[in-house]
């Protein structure tokens, strides 16, 4: 597999403080690339710089080939864009704001079909803000995909979702990735991180401390003689959680 | 890859997001108070206030003697307005700017009777004092001819009218209303209407599309233009049809006055932008907005005339953005003047706007 996108020696500096302090990494074609990281790591920092609402500071970002700091109207073109709110104006109905996007991409939809993907077709005549958090989500990774994109950014997609809303949206990001499109996901989440990314970068002050599949970063955590303080259960409180209440989606 | 690396369609984006947006504000309830809301409240009020001047209110005390000639020709004059009561209570209603005058008459028994006529008047109130005293003065004249038996008095006063369009209330309040309209909507609408659009990351959403920031911006324009016309609208069509105001050369005006209205906006929308740009969250942009509003509603004749301001304001009242609209559209209205007129006026608000869109451009910030 070919790399969509290649990032080398990224630095990002506001006045006195280095966001993101000479990173390089590559997502390959086709996969979930993780982005891991405590809060202020710079995470979306680097997210936004390659989907060219930042400006780096130096170094490189490539997308499909083009240059983001050259051509950022023709990356824009190439890529789906999730914010970490459900940023849609709140005075227009779900395919108004699917219409109004299709028209700013410069591209023809059919905003039903598009929200039957995301089984929100009930919801066509609804506000944004009439929408469950989960409901609300799938609608944001609907309108990434409004253009076709070759790659799709999701900025913490499962924040604040009960289980039932994220293992949903987890199989929605698994259709997506089915389709062909490379989706580069920031997350607070292990569990999810493990579930859902082929492979992760685990970000900390600006810098990347480890990129890899969550298979070898265990492994080689493991190999390093770490012994986790706990007897291993055949069952954790969530898959109780969940049994009790089932993997049914809950939407009002 | 050449051919793919062509400049997106902006003309499609911006009719589009224009649409868009306009079917947005009309869904703001902000949208309706400011804009069509309170002008209309305020026209109907202004509408009923009506032409006529005040007519004179005379107390007469109940105590005194009622039935003499003097106070039956007063009370036949139908500019007078007469109140009946016990003197203690009129004398509170003089004090209180109520009464214009309280009149006693004495009578004398004498052959023929004489009269004295007492006429008290608030020393706060000096002017409707004189009036009251030449009207009263006036009735007296008028009967002491008429009981000295005097037929043909040598002087007489007579009056002719030159016919003339009176200037009620309404038309000066109504061109004012129509400016009140277009700088609330630019001020209140685009301020906290792109605040909103920054905080709630939509703006940066719409960045993330390949259409141009100026392009997002002038459909923002183009979406409040179109509701400013509609106020504008609504506006003249309550005033003609409900208070009969009055557009000297009918359509000619009409479209005088919606392309003020197109010019009044543009210019009123760089002070939102600027605004916009220098006020990072709605806290502070209350203050900053009313900064700019609330002196252009007292000082820019939205609500009363200029001329009645201190010598010293005049200037700077005269020169306000929304002086400049109040007068252009007063000019082609109530003045009965035609657009070229206007020329002055619409070359302040240009340059009034030109400012302020150099001001937003370098204060303006997208995040």
């Amino acid at each position: 597999m070919s790399n969509i996108i290649s990032v080398t020696d990224l630095v990002k500096k506001y006045k006195d403080f280095t966001a993101v302090d000479g990173i390089s990494f590559a997502v390959k074609e086709g996969e979930v690339f993780g982005i891991l990281g405590p809060n202020g790591a710079g995470k979306t920092t680097t997210l936004e710089i390659m989907e060219t609402l930042k400006e780096l500071t130096s170094g490189e970002v490539l997308i499909d080939g083009i240059n983001v700091k050259e051509h950022p109207w023709e990356v824009k073109r190439r890529i789906g864009v999730q914010l970490q709110s459900s940023a849609f104006y709140p005075e227009l109905n779900l395919v108004e704001l699917l219409d109004m996007f299709a028209a700013m991409y410069d591209v023809q939809i059919d905003p039903m079909k598009m929200l039957k993907e995301v089984a929100l077709e009930d919801k066509a005549k609804s506000y944004v803000k009439q929408l469950s958090g989960g409901q609300q989500q799938r609608f944001s990774i609907a309108s990434t995909l409004i253009n076709t994109p070759k790659v799709i950014f999701l900025d913490e997609p499962t924040t604040g979702l009960d289980p039932q809303a994220r293992m949903h949206l987890w199989e929605m990001v698994r259709k997506v990735k089915k389709s062909g499109v490379t989706i580069v996901l920031t997350t607070h989440y292990m569990d999810e991180a493990e579930q859902l990314c082929d492979r992760l970068a685990i970000m900390d002050h600006g810098k990347i401390m480890k990129i890899g599949t969550p298979a070898t970063f265990i492994k080689d955590l493991l190999k390093k003689g770490f012994k986790k303080e706990m007897k291993p259960e055949p069952a954790n409180l969530e898959d109780v959680f969940l049994n009790l209440t089932g993997r049914q989606l809950r939407e009002a | 890859m050449e051919n793919q690396y062509k400049k997106p369609n902006q003309l499609r984006a911006f009719f589009t997001m224009m649409k868009y947006f306009f079917l947005a504000q009309t869904r703001n309830p902000a949208t309706f108070a400011f804009g069509f809301l309170f002008p209309v409240v305020f026209i109907s009020i202004f509408g009923l206030i009506g032409n006529s001047t005040p007519p004179i209110n005379i107390g007469i005390p109940i105590e005194s003697n009622r039935d003499n000639p003097i106070t039956q020709a007063i009370k036949e004059q139908d500019f007078a307005k007469i109140q009946e009561a016990p003197k203690a209570e009129l004398e509170n209603k003089i004090k209180q700017g109520k009464l214009s005058g309280i009149l006693e008459v004495e009578t004398l028994e004498s052959q023929p009777p004489q009269y004295t006529i007492n006429v008290i008047t608030s020393q706060a109130n000096p002017q409707e004092a004189a009036g009251v005293t030449s009207f009263v003065r006036g009735i007296a004249d008028q009967t002491n001819l008429r009981l000295s038996g005097v037929e043909n008095p040598p002087v007489r006063v007579t009056q002719s009218e030159i016919s003339g369009r009176e200037i009620r209330y309404i038309d000066f309040a109504l061109p004012g209303q129509i400016g009140f309209s277009l700088l609330s909507t630019a001020l209140f609408g685009t301020v906290f209407g792109l605040i909103y659009l920054k905080k709630a990351l939509i703006l940066k959403r719409m960045f993330a599309t390949p259409t141009k920031a100026l392009t997002i911006l002038l459909a923002q324009g183009g979406s409040r233009l179109i509701v400013a016309l509609l106020q504008t609208l609504v506006i003249l069509i309550l005033g003609v049809v409900v208070f009969q105001f009055y557009l000297p050369h009918g359509w000619i005006t009409f479209f005088e006055l919606m392309l003020l209205s197109t010019i009044g906006l543009i210019a009123f929308l760089g002070f939102g932008y600027f605004m916009a740009g220098l006020a990072n969250d709605e806290n502070a942009a209350g203050p900053l907005v009313n900064l700019v509003s609330l002196p252009q509603f007292l000082l820019s004749g939205t609500f009363f005339p200029t001329d009645n301001l201190p010598n010293w304001l005049q200037p700077i009242a005269n020169n306000l953005p929304l002086s400049y609209f109040n007068m252009a559209v007063r000019k082609v209205t109530t003045e009965g003047g035609d657009i070229s007129q206007t020329i002055p006026y619409i070359i302040g608000l240009i340059a009034w706007g030109a400012i302020m869109y150099i001001l937003a451009a370098k204060t303006f910030r997208w995040e």
